[in-house]
């Protein structure tokens, strides 16, 4: 193999690593998984091979929970580690573990992370 | 009484100097042995009358085995052609693309069903092994099996105590887990530290096997190698790697091991955590003994510099997610 389509394949590969690792960039975010009853807001998020929707969008000002739903869930993702809330915990495999977040304030981000830190997912006030 | 400096070729770590040293001195033909790590240089004295030339023949005989050799020339290293890692890029980058595609792809998530039963344990094992686990384990275990393949003549019996070590390791601290239950709770930054300690070896070994590291050689202070040598090191070291694996964060592992404290009883613990080591074995045996198998051929060096691109990226990947997971730095991955 000579050294200039070598190159050339280099690049390629360094691209489509790129493109694989950043697929989530400009991800604005859904409401679909938002619901507020009683005065309560609830944000669902599903962990299974990552976390679904990456992107939540909620109301700021309102006491939040957040349910996680794992459902045959091995992998990392069952292993939650939300840092502005110091807290990690072991999401069993099939359950719905209810989280008290708290409100937040406009503009604000709650991430979420598996402890291994490959996958991630946010909260957005508004 | 004549004097002799001879330059010795293989010793990349201070124990080898000992070593060398214990092995010579040993000898009648010739006293006074001493090894100058840095400049890979062996004084020596000897009474006999044989050339230098033969004294090195006689005495390469005796380290030989160990991977040092003398000669009274100093040897010019063979500059590898530079082609090799223009070769070794593409073919590892295309492993990289590979592996995280397959993180990407659904193929890896599927249901098992409710309980978890050994079996069950055995197929979250399987394919945890091809999962973004390989990054940490797997990159570990190629990245160490490649360079002890580099180093070393008898690699097999490395490779099957480091195997042995992890099995062992998943059945007795299953066990464990089992009876004592949350007594040994499983902590997340401790696993989280052991990751980045793992990938930064990883990474260091990566460098080293693309040859960018051959300059300034790792070494540790002779006196924990010392250490490792009276006990062995070359039988214990890869136990208790293998014995750490138990440890290193692994998503997989971590809700195995889970499952094993909540059973409550020793064989349950170690059987789910035994099934599951014995999963992940086919992949992790694959990668140390098909290490071994490309590092005893002609592609040998094509093999190792691939090896080293997929290693640093795998210990880059392991390192970033690890720095995340520890709220460090932002996550920059999100697969």
């Amino acid at each position: 193999m000579n050294k200039t389509a070598s190159i050339i394949l280099i690049l390629a590969f360094v691209i489509s690593l790129g493109i694989i690792f950043g697929g989530n960039f400009g991800d604005s975010g859904t409401r679909q998984n938002v619901e507020i009853k009683d005065g309560v807001q609830y944000v669902t998020v599903g962990a299974q091979g990552g976390y679904v929707p990456k992107v939540s969008i909620a109301q700021a000002g309102i006491p939040t929970k957040l349910i996680m739903e794992t459902s045959e869930t091995f992998d990392c993702s069952s292993s939650l580690v939300i840092k502005d809330l110091n807290y990690q915990n072991f999401l069993a495999p099939n359950t719905k573990t209810e989280i008290d977040i708290g409100a937040w304030e406009a503009g604000e981000k709650m991430q979420g992370l598996c402890s291994m830190g490959m996958y991630s997912f946010q909260i957005k006030f508004e | 009484m004549k004097k002799y400096i001879f330059y010795v070729s293989g010793t990349h770590c201070a124990s080898c100097k000992i070593l060398i040293e214990d092995i010579l001195n040993k000898q009648d033909i010739v006293h006074n042995v001493q090894v100058d790590f840095k400049k890979e240089l062996v004084n020596l004295e000897t009474e006999s009358e044989l050339t230098p030339e033969e004294l090195v023949i006689i005495l390469n005989d005796l380290i030989k085995p160990n991977g040092y050799s003398l000669s009274v020339e100093k040897k010019v290293e063979i500059k590898e052609k530079q082609d090799v890692l223009w070769q070794a890029l593409p073919i590892g980058l295309f492993v990289l693309i590979l592996f995280f595609l397959l993180q990407k792809s659904d193929l890896l998530n599927f249901g098992l069903g409710g309980s978890i039963t050994p079996i069950t344990s055995l197929v979250v094992g399987l394919i945890a092994s091809v999962s973004s686990c390989l990054a940490i384990v797997g990159g570990l275990v190629l990245s160490l099996s490649a360079k002890i393949s580099q180093d070393d003549q008898s690699d097999t019996k490395t490779f099957l105590l480091f195997h042995i070590g992890r099995l062992g390791s998943f059945a007795l601290l299953g066990g464990l887990l089992g009876i004592l239950g949350s007594a040994i709770g499983i902590n997340f930054i401790f696993t989280a530290i052991l990751g980045i300690l793992a990938s930064v070896i990883m990474l260091l070994l990566g460098f080293n096997l693309i040859g960018i590291l051959k300059t300034n050689k790792i070494t540790l202070p002779a006196g924990v190698f010392n250490f490792f040598r009276k006990i062995e090191h070359r039988t214990l070291t890869p136990l208790i790697i293998g014995f750490g694996t138990f440890f290193l964060p692994c998503g997989f592992t971590q809700s195995m091991q889970v499952v094993a404290l909540s059973s409550g009883s020793f064989m349950t613990g170690m059987l789910i955590m035994l099934f599951f080591a014995l999963g992940t074995l086919p992949v992790l045996a694959l990668l140390s003994f098909g290490s071994a198998f490309f590092a005893h051929s002609k592609y040998a060096p094509l093999f190792f510099k691939s090896a080293g691109v997929v290693v640093i990226g795998l210990g880059l990947f392991a390192l970033l997610a690890g720095l995340a997971g520890l709220g460090i730095i932002n996550p920059i991955f999100n697969i």
